[in-house]
């Protein structure tokens, strides 16, 4: 989906333009963008498969409070995407399931 | 990570109500604390790109992203205050409170004095089939995409809801550029302010009552949906399906108040559907049964951010008289009065109705109606006309007047009267009306025109002289005009001036440019657009003879068949001359494709 330079109210200040990891490839983004929202801005919506009937989801409310953008960062499942720092070199994946208790 | 090492005053949650609490209790000296999930602290207010109701004390007029900077640049002067975000309190026990702190992963105990939950509200989620499609998404969440981090959510927007926020972010969907497809409500009328219904209306979304969804089509994303009507007991209507190609389908329905926190805290909560949800008990200033622990904002009921500031407000100075800080008892009053005056308006009805279930006896304070203003009386004066048709608490059109010619009064609920004897015509309330409900009108006396003027808040911002399409109140076009006059007030809300034929004066509402896609041809042989005609026009040639020669429009095969009645169309619409005045140019032979052998070999026989 599209960023938006321009607008009639807001003007938008982006960070530093960063690369990040989505299933492996390359993905761009500027810091200081949530990683839900990076997705989001590189078309991506379907942020993971639910847990029992296996469907595809993305987030609903974008601000932390429905865990539906729960996705595997750098290992680590159900973090919640939509107010989660995208930063430079992380891997994000799809999360199928609940995830794994790590050691 | 935290340098306050005794803690007084933890406040959850780092919106309108939070930030306000934090002011009020840090100026009595105490160490706060405020917690905030978001990796930016302002609530819900950082993607508030819409001008405030309310009145001076509470930034009326103000857009929220611009609340937010403010609250936090006061905060920022505090020493004793301190906002943690990416933060958040996970539980209240006994011993204390856990904070998770996600950057470093970890879990803080506190053992604050006076807890403020400040926690708002979430986004209701309605019952339709495939509702959990990625691209179904809450009214909050588009807002955050796109006024916080400017990436558009979708290209093409079905709306679920018309209360304010449904309305409001269709509005700003079509700001960023977004198409918003259908408003849809179920119930037989449009839930929010009438003002924000008619600036959505104006841009020519579709109002679609009685309506509801019925389901989510697509794969693994959005593609589409169907809607259905419902009948006077809410039950869809079979054979009533209307469908639309949507790639997202935001819900607006509400949102419900966040009481985990004052449930684990020991406070009671009650379901009051009036006020969103579950909602903690709590006296006038703020404080929960559970008695170390206030709320404020969304969380102690849905309203708007402006109560959620006063209350903030009301909790902090309570939290500081607690802990036997000295406090401005007469500013405390002063502040519980100013949100009984807030809410004793009817659009408050709803919100009234809820805390007298929760025990508050309010006032409902009558309004004075427009007075009769004698707009007709000043034909010809350059004035503003307020279509203002709602009691809402709300008055900056009387304090930005320069001469003091308009009128709320005493109940900010009142509706504005305007003196066109004082008024300047300045333009100045056009701006600054959060509704976008007031218009410049005058009279051309000496022609069939006038001008109005039209708070214009897109991209791009027309330029004098440019020609432009004039809408209706309901989106429709109604003409080409030409802008006289764009003026700034430093708000981005400039006032755009429109010479329109004088029978528009009560219809005309809104423009929008006079644009035409790089496919939108004119003429099929040469291929010429719409475009590269009014290109030509504007660039001298005015006579159709001239554009023929420039652009070879009527030059090809069909030998203008096509193409020159259209031609003279658009010539006419830029230059204002009618099309039986302009010359339509030759008409050369041959007026079908013919053969060089068929000429040649005819031309022979002939001699």
């Amino acid at each position: 989906m599209k960023r938006l330079t321009k607008h009639p109210v807001l003007t938008f200040k982006r960070g530093k333009k960063i690369k990040f990891y989505f299933e492996g490839k390359e993905l761009s983004a500027y810091e200081g963008e949530t990683v839900a929202v990076a997705l989001h801005a590189n078309g991506i919506k379907n942020l993971r498969k639910t847990p029992k009937k296996e469907r595809d989801q993305g987030f609903f409310c974008a601000i932390g409070k429905c865990s539906s953008c729960l996705m595997e960062v750098d290992g680590i499942p159900n973090v919640r995407t939509c107010i989660t720092r995208v930063k430079e070199g992380m891997s994000v994946r799809r999360q199928r399931g609940r995830g794994e208790i790590l050691d | 990570m935290r340098y306050l090492t005794e803690l007084h005053v933890l406040i959850a949650g780092g919106g309108p109500a939070g930030l306000a609490a934090a002011i009020e209790a840090g100026k009595s000296g105490l160490n706060v604390l405020v917690v905030d999930e978001g990796i930016e602290p302002g609530g819900q207010l950082v993607k508030q790109t819409h001008k405030f109701f309310g009145n001076e004390n509470f930034y009326a007029s103000v857009r929220g992203f611009d609340i937010a900077k403010e609250l936090l640049k006061e905060i920022s002067n505090m020493k004793n205050v301190e906002i943690l975000t990416e933060s958040t309190v996970i539980g209240i026990y006994d011993k204390g409170v856990p904070v998770l702190h996600r950057e470093n992963d970890e879990v803080e105990l506190l053992k604050p004095e006076r807890i403020i939950l400040a926690t708002g509200a979430s986004e209701k989620f309605l019952q339709f089939e495939n509702n959990d499609l990625p691209g179904v998404y809450g009214a909050g969440a588009v807002q955050t995409l796109m006024n916080q981090y400017g990436i558009l959510p979708g290209e093409n927007i079905l709306m679920i809801g018309s209360g304010n926020i449904g309305l409001i972010v269709s509005y700003q969907l079509e700001q960023a550029g977004a198409n918003v497809k259908a408003i849809v409500e179920a119930a037989d009328r449009i839930g929010g302010y009438e003002v924000h219904a008619r600036k959505a209306k104006r841009l020519g979304i579709p109002m679609l009552l009685k309506h509801t969804i019925k389901k989510a089509l697509g794969g693994n994303k959005v593609e589409g949906a169907v809607i259905t009507e419902v009948d006077e007991n809410w039950q869809m209507i079979a054979g009533k399906e209307k469908e639309f190609v949507v790639d997202t389908i935001c819900i607006a329905a509400g949102l419900t108040p966040s009481v985990e926190l004052v449930s684990q805290a020991g406070g009671n909560i009650r379901y009051i559907p009036e006020l969103g949800g579950y909602v903690p008990e709590r006296d006038n200033d703020m404080r929960t049964t559970a008695s170390n622990v206030f709320v404020a904002g969304d969380v102690s009921g849905i309203e708007e951010a402006t109560t959620a500031m006063i209350e903030g407000k009301i909790a902090g100075l309570n939290a500081a008289k607690d802990l036997s800080r000295k406090i401005d008892e007469k500013k405390l009053g002063n502040l519980k009065s100013q949100i009984e005056n807030f809410r004793s308006g009817p659009t408050s009805q709803k919100v009234r109705q809820g805390l007298q279930k929760l025990g508050f006896t309010l006032k409902s304070e009558s309004f004075t109606k427009n007075s009769d203003d004698n707009i007709e009386k000043y034909e010809g004066k350059k004035r503003p006309v307020i279509e203002c048709p709602e009691p809402i608490p709300c008055n900056p059109c009387e304090t930005s007047c320069p001469v003091g010619a308009i009128t709320v009064g005493e109940s900010i609920n009142s509706i504005p009267t305007i003196n066109y004897e004082k008024c300047t015509g300045c333009g100045i309330c056009v701006s600054k009306c959060p509704g976008l409900a007031i218009f410049m009108i005058q009279e051309l006396l000496d022609s069939e025109k006038a001008i109005i003027g039209i708070p214009y808040e897109f991209l791009p911002l027309p330029q004098k002289d440019e020609s432009v399409y004039v809408l209706s109140r309901d989106g429709e076009i109604l003409e080409t005009g030409k802008i006289t006059q764009v003026t700034n007030f430093g708000n981005k809300t400039p006032v755009v001036y429109v010479k329109i034929n004088r029978g528009y004066i009560k219809t005309a509402r809104h423009i929008k440019p006079v644009s035409h896609s790089k496919n939108d041809y004119v003429c099929r042989c040469e291929e010429i657009t719409v475009e590269d005609v009014e290109k030509a026009i504007d660039e001298g040639y005015t006579d159709f003879e001239e554009l023929r020669r420039y652009l070879r429009i009527a030059m090809g095969p069909c030998g203008g068949r096509t193409c020159r009645l259209n031609t003279l169309k658009i010539l006419s619409k830029k230059t204002g001359i009618p099309v039986e005045k302009l010359d339509p140019g030759n008409f050369r032979p041959p007026s079908v494709p013919t053969t060089f052998k068929a000429i040649s070999e005819g031309s022979e026989k002939n001699e």
